[in-house]
């Protein structure tokens, strides 16, 4: 051994005390050989004195000095001990015995390491997919979307879709603030190439600068100048192996609604990431320069995208933006007694702004992001839990190794060092088989969650993230069993005395309470969101959704033949009723302001224009005044319907409406009010019921067709035949009413399935944890149970012995995690206008738990169920 | 050990070191080449400079003279020993028999 620094020197007591060490000579004591210390530390002294002490050149040369010393012939051995064989540097072939000795331990770490990892990987990629919606655009930050401010009855809410006049206007009005404007419409239609014919959803047809204006890529094609004439269009790589195999496409022509002809003169490249306007088709928008509605400011149905230089400068027009509303409509305003605002909202904050109506792009929830996150981050703590514990638990086992070592020299740091080593070799495993099964499961849970998940591993910000991720486990669950098994003792381990285990008895105990805590409040979510979908869906909706077919009156050949057609559909002897309306409930309602004449104020409504089969398809009951009348002479452009929300807005009885005359002043419409119906939900059950209006016109874009049950599938396809008739070179499109409307919860059960396979995740980790513990604490107890068993336990009792300290962890989990889970759900709800009453389901609180309960007795039970059989004459023969 | 020649900077050192005789530590032998040669060495690369020559047995050491600015710290004073000094004679020799050999007139040319 060296001496001790401290009396390594022989100081003259006349020359002053040694000086104080300050840092520059704490460094050199630590890094610099013993024998050298003396001098260099002298050599510096006397160099300090000499440049003095106050001028920072002094310092600077100083410290010059300093670091020069630090070089390889002055600096000491780390080497401490000289009887530290390779044993006790982190040897890898012995990590994988030990790991290998452990096999049962071995196998519940790695399948929970791999699992949370798994989980983390989708995660991850899924956010990371989310996040960077439209990240390949150049100027998303300057680049902004005009956005309609509107209030109905008192709740105000934004509008994503514009008409044609709001950006040339725009541009006309702020010339110096909005440097350029392009326009985008989505549309859907009937593509004919040769034979091949579909119906696309994803058409959009956009100003000739888009490709310029937006960063899309171009495979084929210039972006200036790829769409300027007004019959051409540019396609996805999808589409053009859709219809031309692998023929080039450029040059050739398609056709769409056997009306326009196109010539294809740009391919789309694939995009680096998501985008909010999804399209796979882009068409010149000039095409409807020659239309009529084109040019009104009130045919809303396309997105106005414009560039402003500055956030400074987008909030400034923000402010003038009402005088401009004014300047275009303040006629309409003063006839319908009501105003619309407009404000720019940032491109970036489109995507994620999902309380924006009737909007025609792409959204994502940030709740959900949240949420997903913060399980993800769960289910790996439950993961990092688990290797903590099995550890600790496991500590007695290898107390001796420890002790060996010790006594032949090894140091603590060597055997943190080795510990660690353990866990990373487990993390590595863990990492390589998460990997691989991530890239085999991709594609089937991008199908069950119904999403479109790319792995983008090349990314520099994915792999420090990984590697960070790894890090920050391995240290965080790595670190305290290396610590922990680290200070044994020697001697009081090799004399065969007990690990004391007591102190870390709290921190196991408080990681399996976390870990039960987690999963209970995954199991409560699941079912509380499950019951709340199931709510939404068998809720009565106050109409009939069932059997209710909605045909696209989508082309030209069956508009023209709309009658006729109906009334061939209802000679069919399976086909109740058939009529055609604007829209279905779950749809799209326009909405509008009516003045109900002898009324001071008017009133915003939702209206659908229908023929008189409509209540009746629907089975919406009449309240006061008459339905809708048969006879379409009489009746068309002359009678309406409102229902009993628009009577309770204005605070009227039935007779003071029914007979009186109403103006729609942005229609310039006069209808008579002809009778009530009831409240029906016409959105969806996340919002409340509006005032709506019913209406005799000729707006019909669906076909509305009750069927009974018999032999549906055969009714189906006399549709179609019938449908083939009248309308030869249009295929037919059509679904059912009550699928419709399961579309609207499709976002909440993709959350159900997230939450389910998460839960189910979660607590089999928990419980492959608390199995860990509970043959640990078997093993540990062999003794005391064989005893117990020769002094006449019988079966059951010994097993609750063994469950009890368990069961009382889970309690004490299902305690904590009941009021988080309520707190959650209710938070939750509050999206949803109609909602499940959280007290009456409070019986789900307690079965979260109960399941928890059963579930891991099970899981202990198959441990203790062996510990109780085991023969007393084993466990306690020896010693 | 390693080979025993002399490089031109472990000459301008012994040099030094025997110029400075009781004086020769460190520090010193530092101030010296700055003030005559014009070289700018740190402590720490003249430190392993100075134990390379010890190493090659052109110089020995001792610990001694502890001051007040030194806090207490002995220096470590160097010594050239006989090897130093033969090794700087030969080089010495050789440097003066190359300069004889230089003609005359060469000296001249170049102004010497």
């Amino acid at each position: 051994m060296e001496p001790d620094p401290q009396i390594r020197f022989r100081v003259d007591q006349n020359l002053g005390m040694p000086h104080k060490p300050d840092i520059s000579l704490r460094i050199i004591r630590a890094l610099c050989k013993p024998e050298l210390v003396e001098e260099i530390e002298g050599n510096l002294l006397e160099r300090k004195d000499m440049l003095g002490y106050s001028s920072y050149a002094g310092l600077f040369k100083y410290w010059f000095e300093v670091l020069n010393y630090l070089r390889p012939s002055m600096l000491r051995s780390f080497r401490k001990s000289k009887n530290q064989g390779s044993m006790f540097i982190f040897n890898p072939r012995l990590a994988l015995r030990n790991l290998l000795k452990h096999k049962s331990t071995t196998f519940i770490s790695l399948s929970g390491f791999v699992i949370g990892l798994l989980s983390v990987i989708f995660l991850y990629f899924y956010i990371e997919n989310e996040m960077n919606y439209d990240a390949f655009q150049a100027d998303k930050d300057i680049i902004y979307r005009a956005k309609r401010l509107s209030t109905i009855n008192g709740e105000a809410y934004g509008v994503g879709v514009t008409s044609g006049p709001y950006a040339p206007a725009l541009l006309n009005d702020y010339p110096s603030t909005i440097t350029s404007a392009c326009r985008a419409y989505p549309q859907n239609g009937l593509v004919e190439v040769g034979t091949k014919q579909f119906y696309e959803e994803k058409m959009l047809f956009a100003d000739t600068n888009f490709f310029e204006f937006f960063s899309y890529p171009l495979a084929i094609g210039d972006p200036q100048s790829v769409i300027d004439d007004v019959n051409t269009v540019v396609i996805s790589k999808e589409i053009a192996k859709k219809y031309f195999g692998d023929l080039n496409p450029i040059g050739e022509i398609i056709e769409v609604d056997h009306e326009y002809k196109f010539t294809i003169t740009g391919l789309l490249d694939d995009l680096p990431n998501k985008s909010q306007l999804d399209f796979d088709m882009v068409f010149n928008i000039e095409l409807f320069n020659r239309y009529d509605w084109f040019h009104g400011w009130w045919y809303n149905g396309l997105i106005t995208y414009v560039k402003i230089q500055t956030a400074q400068e987008a909030e400034g027009l923000n402010e003038q933006l009402p005088q401009f509303m004014d300047k275009y409509m303040g006629e309409d305003f003063e006839r319908n007694g009501s105003k619309i605002g407009l404000a720019m909202e940032p491109y970036t904050a489109v995507y994620f702004n999902n309380k924006t109506r009737f909007d025609r792009v792409n959204h994502g929830s940030k709740t959900n992001i949240t949420i997903l996150g913060l399980v993800a981050l769960a289910i790996l703590f439950i993961a990092c839990f688990n290797y903590i514990n099995l550890s600790i638990a496991q500590s007695y086992k290898r107390a001796k190794e420890v002790g060996v070592k010790k006594v032949l020299g090894a140091n603590r740091s060597r055997l943190i060092l080795q510990f660690i080593g353990e866990s990373l070799l487990i993390m590595i495993f863990s990492v390589t088989f998460a990997i691989a099964l991530a890239e085999l499961l991709l594609p089937k849970f991008n199908n069950f969650f119904g999403l479109e998940v790319i792995f983008t591993w090349s990314n520099p910000v994915v792999i420090y993230f990984f590697v960070g991720l790894i890090l920050t486990i391995l240290i965080t669950s790595g670190l305290y069993p290396a610590l922990l098994l680290s200070s044994f003792k020697p001697v009081s381990v090799l004399k065969g005395g007990k690990v004391s285990l007591g102190s870390n008895l709290i921190v196991r105990k408080g990681l399996v309470i976390a870990q039960f805590s987690i999963s209970i409040f995954l199991i409560i979510a699941t079912i509380l969101i499950s019951e709340q979908i199931n709510f939404m869906k068998t809720k009565n909706l106050g109409y009939n959704k069932e059997s209710v077919l909605i045909i696209e009156n989508n082309n030209l050949e069956i508009r023209d033949k709309k009658e006729a057609f109906k009334e061939a559909l209802r000679n069919h002897p399976n086909i109740i009723h058939v009529g055609s309306a604007s829209g279905a409930p779950g749809g799209y309602h326009d909405g509008t302001s009516i003045q109900i004449s002898g009324q001071p104020e008017s009133i915003k409504i939702r209206t659908v224009f229908a023929d008189p089969e409509y209540l009746k398809i629907f089975d919406i009951p009449v309240v006061a005044g008459r339905g809708f009348s048969s006879d379409l002479s009489t009746e068309i452009d002359y009678a309406m319907m409102v229902n009993e929300k628009v009577l309770k807005d204005l605070g009227l009885k039935p007779e003071d409406v029914i007979g009186k005359k109403t103006k729609i002043p942005s229609w310039e419409m006069e209808r008579t009010i002809v009778g009530v119906f009831k409240n029906y939900h016409f959105l969806n059950l996340k919002n409340k019921i509006e005032p709506l209006g019913i209406m005799m016109g000729d707006f019909h874009r669906r076909y509305l067709v009750k069927i009974n049950g018999h032999n549906i599938s055969q009714t189906l396809a006399d549709i179609e035949e019938i449908f083939a008739e009248f309308s030869p070179n249009n295929p037919i499109s059509y679904r059912f009413q009550d699928d419709m409307l399961a579309q609207h919860y499709l976002d909440e059960e993709k959350q159900v399935r997230v939450f389910m396979m998460f839960s189910v995740v979660s607590i089999f980790l928990a419980c492959l944890g608390i199995f860990g513990l509970a043959s640990y604490s078997a093993q540990q107890r062999q003794k005391e149970l064989g005893i117990r068993k020769v002094l006449g336990a019988t079966m059951a009792q010994i097993m609750t012995l063994i469950s009890k300290e368990f069961m009382i962890l889970v309690g004490v989990a299902s305690i904590i995690s009941i009021p988080l889970s309520w707190l959650f759900v209710s938070g939750w709800l509050t999206d949803f206008a109609y909602r499940i009453d959280l007290t009456d389901n409070w019986s789900t609180f307690i079965f979260g738990g109960l399941i928890a309960f059963a579930i891991s007795f099970i899981t202990i039970s198959l441990k203790t169920y062996k510990a109780a059989l085991s023969n007393p004459t084993e466990s306690i023969r020896y010693e | 050990m390693k080979g025993t020649n002399l490089g031109e900077f472990e000459e301008l050192v012994l040099l030094t070191t025997i110029m400075l005789q009781q004086e020769a530590y460190i520090l010193r032998v530092q101030e010296e080449l700055k003030s005559q040669a014009n070289r700018n060495t740190s402590m720490g690369a003249l430190h392993a400079t100075l134990t390379r020559l010890e190493n090659k047995g052109f110089l020995k050491s001792e610990l001694a003279g502890a001051t007040r600015e030194r806090g207490g710290r002995r220096k470590r004073i160097y010594e050239v020993t006989a090897a130093g000094k033969n090794v700087l004679t030969e080089s010495r020799q050789l440097r003066d028999n190359l300069w004889n050999q230089i003609p005359k007139y060469a000296l001249e040319l170049i102004r010497i």
